[in-house]
């Protein structure tokens, strides 16, 4: 039996399809079967990432209404074995689907899958309900500004309600340089807001602009440090103890003095 | 309104109930029955003042009005001030001179109903209210979380949202938190914000009317 998780955030742009994207295929990397579901229905774009666009035949409104079989609406990765996509109609709204038909859909799936991640569209409206109600836990990504933890904090509450009590955090987009010049809200800001057990941090990193408009996730690039970040959330997440490393600051001459005073 | 007989307002020490001068008792409670059914929600459970100036109430007509308020309406009658006939009343007298210490001694004996316990974080989007007396919350209020109180609310977390303590007008209940640095404190009808940029202090503190009619906030070492 696997595990059905929503990757939410109540606000828009901080990292959802990305965070989907990437963990579901860093899983699938460290041999794992991975079922994503993109739930934002009418504003579909976990396929675009992924650079599976073009392979979509049906979606999860097909199957809703019968109209193919859940099996043949997942999609096969390109890159990696065992890493399917459901995509969401582009053509229906988001109160078309009601939250019974997604909790259908993400019992089937958690049969046969380790992991189905759903990528939960921005709001806290039909598509964040409908996104949710299948989820027996919730991953929030959120970005280290006030309007982004604000709409973290309201998601969590709903989420509560929803009885769905394991949440953890993503904090995307850290700069540790803004952090130091006291410009960004530090982690342990956000923690002490959210006060909800911490996932992982992923670094600003421009990779992520280049490898999401070429429709490669991040984590098949090596080396850069959101790719690694992904990673090690995703090993988190079958839940190996990797510690989560403090950010390092990006300046040569501070990382040196950091050295010398871990070295005391 | 302005010319009936019995008038209800709020001042820093609570509620005062004004009668009208040369008015007789009959009249009074007509008036008074009056006033409290017509309110929603119904104000119970509270404690009031009595004002009046020289009018043809006896001591025993008064016993009797205190009577009807404490077993009809569940208030408490706290203090009766006789005001004299050419002083002025308080209703056209400016709130801030009508002076009143910080009077904890009178809510002693008051009992407020019963505290409302809440076991888990007021988060963005979420209210919680106790309209019959005080409130705890074991967890922080977050910002865009809402707490209303009749009484007194008691954060044992940090308090970064709204609070409105008093909220029948209660002007002695006070808002404590371990850390206090909220968006918007509201007692009675007074409203405060803390200075932009307030960072928490790393104390519990207190905040409550302050004698100039604005909310104060001060380190909480005891009542």
């Amino acid at each position: 039996m696997g595990k059905v998780i929503v990757i939410t955030s109540g606000k828009g742009g901080v990292g959802k399809t990305t965070s989907t994207a990437n963990l579901g295929t860093a899983l699938a990397m460290i041999g794992k079967t991975v079922v994503i579901i993109d739930a934002d229905v009418g504003l579909r774009n976990l396929d675009v990432v992924m650079g599976l666009e073009s392979r979509v035949v049906y979606t999860s409104m097909d199957v809703i209404e019968k109209r193919c079989e859940l099996e043949k609406a997942l999609v096969k990765d390109r890159r990696v074995e065992d890493l399917f996509l459901l995509a969401a109609s582009q053509r229906n709204r988001k109160d078309d689907i009601k939250p019974e038909q997604m909790l259908e859909i993400c019992e089937r799936l958690k049969e046969i899958y380790d992991f189905v991640l759903i990528d939960s569209p921005a709001g806290i409206e039909q598509g964040f309900h409908n996104a949710a109600a299948g989820a027996d836990e919730a991953i929030i990504v959120t970005t280290p500004d006030v309007s982004a933890i604000r709409d973290a904090d309201r998601i969590i509450g709903l989420l509560q309600n929803l009885d769905i009590e394991q949440i953890t955090l993503v904090l995307n987009r850290l700069s540790p340089t803004l952090v130091k010049k006291g410009n960004m809200i530090s982690k342990n800001d956000v923690l002490d807001i959210l006060n909800i057990d911490l996932l992982g941090i992923v670094p600003e990193d421009p990779d992520v602009i280049a490898s999401t408009n070429r429709g490669v996730p991040l984590v098949h690039n090596n080396g850069s440090p959101g790719a690694e970040a992904y990673m090690r959330i995703a090993r988190r997440m079958i839940g190996q103890r990797i510690p989560i490393p403090e950010m390092r600051d990006d300046n040569f001459f501070s990382n040196i003095l950091q050295w010398f005073s871990r070295n005391k | 309104m302005e010319n009936s007989i019995v008038k209800l307002r709020g001042y820093k020490d609570g509620l005062h109930l004004i009668i009208k001068p040369k008015v007789a008792l009959s009249e009074v409670e007509t008036a008074v029955n009056e006033l409290l059914d017509g309110m929603n929600p119904p104000l119970s459970g509270t404690s009031i003042h009595i004002d009046l100036t020289t009018s043809p109430l006896t001591s025993e007509d008064m016993k009797e009005l205190e009577t009807h308020l404490t077993e009809n309406y569940n208030l408490v009658v706290s203090g009766v001030n006789l005001l004299d006939e050419n002083e002025e009343s308080p209703i056209l007298a400016a709130p801030a001179t009508h002076s009143i210490a910080p009077n904890i001694q009178a809510d002693d004996q008051t009992e407020f109903g019963q505290a409302k316990i809440v076991r888990h974080t007021i988060r963005s989007g979420q209210t919680t209210s106790c309209l019959t007396g005080s409130i705890i919350i074991y967890g922080d209020v977050n910002p865009g979380g809402e707490v209303v109180a009749s009484g007194d609310i008691i954060v044992l977390g940090t308090l970064r949202g709204n609070a409105h303590a008093g909220a029948h007008g209660k002007l002695s209940s006070v808002i404590i938190a371990m850390e206090l640095v909220p968006l918007q404190l509201q007692i009675g009808t007074y409203v405060n914000r803390p200075p932009l940029g307030q960072k928490p202090r790393g104390y519990p503190e207190i905040a409550r009317v302050g004698a100039e009619d604005v909310i104060i906030v001060e380190e909480f070492i005891k009542f």
